[in-house]
């Protein structure tokens, strides 16, 4: 059993005046202090290559995207976000998809597209904001997801680093 | 100028002078809501609102749109005739006691109008008489709820008023034995002919610190909130408002802080008089006024952000064994004082 020992209150506590103004003092001395709230929509959350935002596909430099349909990410996918259509094409690569939708209201935000990705087609962005007036605007598709490479090449980078310590261990 | 105002009818100048005097209370009073959300946050690292207008100087507006436009509830079971009057009841008496307070002198040339609504003998007592009536509006509004938590605001709130009213009078008494009047204007002129505000006198100062407590009480702000007291009783006699009628209960709050403040002022701080300045024009008297009106306005919010609530027995206790006692001393004191002083014929 814990006893408590009450601290007997000295005269100045028990007449509670001087107590009273001790704490408008301190109170006044904060009202000048600089407010620490980050103003939200003008003052973005700092993000970093670490940020794990939306998944968002890579434009290359030649105006294409990198995916190749092949339906990796899709599988991977542990909230069934990701749709994936895939058609043939003249390029080299023979496919790409024709329909690429990710429901992000579905979209955990958990990367697995990324590593499942073979082609460096798919890395999560540093964009976390998401919000619409419909669900239906919520399913991005090809068009809203696609982002220029260098846009991403921290995360890329990062990814690439990561990947490769992993390997120098086996 | 001179001769167009001398010339103007009575009824055009009363008619002005509540036109600025009444507005002034009302914006002030929804100021003051800007004004507490402001000062809290910045005593808290905080912002506060900011989004409407510039610095959120439109945010009362805002917020009066929004009380006006929101749907109105009355609970079933509720005495419909006391639950729309009660706002009513607690709004308009905290208004009306802003007539009386003498804010100044406005001098057009050599003619001078007292910047006052009425300027009434017993100014005193037509405060105290409408602010006993503040209580109803509590008392009803918690009651007509047919809420257990109004009720219980509703008798907290009224408990706590009669006790501390009786503090609130016995200082205010403390000032009229000192300066021999129930006029307010006779009061301001008599600290300023004697050169010294009441709160520099001993017996002065004492019923200052007693009209500051009781005041606090009165107007149910913290530390003695206790007719809201939001973590037992929900949000007190006004549980059941909506809309515009609970706005009104606020108004009405805010309304009797700025009223108390006034009163403050011209109690024990000479009203517009300037220290060291006798003769000093009418405009800075009553910038002084409001300077000095406004300070105790920012004490009420700044008391609140710093203290934590009373509880209930303790409040009771603080009221009747010592407040009470010291101001019925201290009366006591004065008026032998005064009986004695050779300045008494």
């Amino acid at each position: 059993m814990v006893v408590v020992q009450r601290k007997e209150l000295t005269l100045a506590e028990r007449l509670y005046l001087p107590e009273v103004l001790r704490g408008l003092s301190l109170t006044f001395r904060k009202f000048f202090e600089k407010p620490i709230t980050r103003q939200y929509p003008e003052q973005p959350l700092p993000t970093d290559e670490v940020t794990r935002g939306q998944p968002r596909l890579v434009v290359k430099d030649d105006g294409n995207i990198a995916c190749v349909s092949c339906g990796m990410c899709e599988i991977a996918c542990p909230a069934y976000a990701i749709t994936i259509d895939g058609g043939e094409t003249d390029r080299m690569i023979e496919r790409e998809p024709k329909k690429f939708e990710i429901d992000m209201l579905r979209c955990i935000l958990c990367g697995f597209c990324e590593e499942a990705c073979p082609k460096d087609a798919i890395f999560m962005s540093n964009e976390l904001e998401l919000a619409d007036y419909t669900r239906a605007g919520l399913v991005y598709d090809i068009e809203k997801l696609k982002r220029p490479k260098s846009a991403l090449q921290k995360r890329i980078d990062y990814v690439y680093r990561l990947n490769n310590r992993w390997r120098s261990k086996q | 100028m001179e001769d167009f105002v001398k010339e103007l009818p009575v009824w055009v100048l009363w008619v002005a002078k509540v036109a600025i005097i009444f507005g002034g209370l009302v914006a002030t009073a929804a100021l003051m809501s800007l004004a507490e959300r402001k000062v809290s946050a910045w005593m808290q690292y905080r912002h506060g609102p900011n989004r409407v207008g510039p610095f959120g100087l439109l945010q009362p507006l805002a917020d009066g749109i929004k009380f006006i436009f929101k749907e109105e509830l009355i609970p079933a079971g509720a005495n419909k005739f006391l639950f729309r009057l009660a706002p009513a009841l607690a709004a308009i008496p905290a208004m009306m006691t802003i007539a009386v307070i003498p804010i100044g002198t406005i001098q057009i040339g050599e003619t001078k109008i007292p910047f006052s609504i009425a300027q009434v003998d017993l100014g005193i007592m037509y405060m105290l008489a409408l602010g006993g009536l503040s209580v109803y509006g509590a008392i009803l509004g918690g009651w007509a709820s047919n809420s257990k938590y109004s009720l219980l605001g509703g008798l907290r709130a009224s408990a706590q008023m009669i006790s501390y009213e009786l503090t609130l009078i016995l200082s205010i008494l403390v000032v009229v034995a000192l300066s021999g009047s129930l006029d307010l204007g006779a009061i301001v002129e008599a600290q300023r002919v004697n050169g010294l505000w009441n709160v520099f006198t001993p017996f002065g100062a004492l019923a200052f610190v007693l009209f500051t407590i009781a005041s606090f009480a009165e107007t149910n702000r913290h530390p003695f909130d206790f007719a809201e007291c939001e973590p037992e009783l929900v949000g007190g006699f006004h549980t059941e408002y909506s809309a515009m009628r609970f706005a009104l209960f606020f108004l009405g709050e805010y309304c009797a802080m700025t009223v108390m403040a006034c009163l403050n002022t011209t109690l024990f701080f000479g009203g517009p008089s300037v220290p060291f300045w006798a003769n000093a024009p009418w405009y800075v008297g009553i910038l002084a006024f409001l300077i000095k009106a406004g300070f105790f306005l920012f004490l009420f919010i700044w008391v609140r952000w710093t203290l934590p609530r009373f509880r209930f027995d303790q409040l009771m206790r603080l009221g009747w064994k010592v407040a009470l006692p010291i101001a019925l001393a201290n009366l006591l004191v004065v008026g032998a004082w005064v009986a004695f002083s050779t300045k008494g014929s």
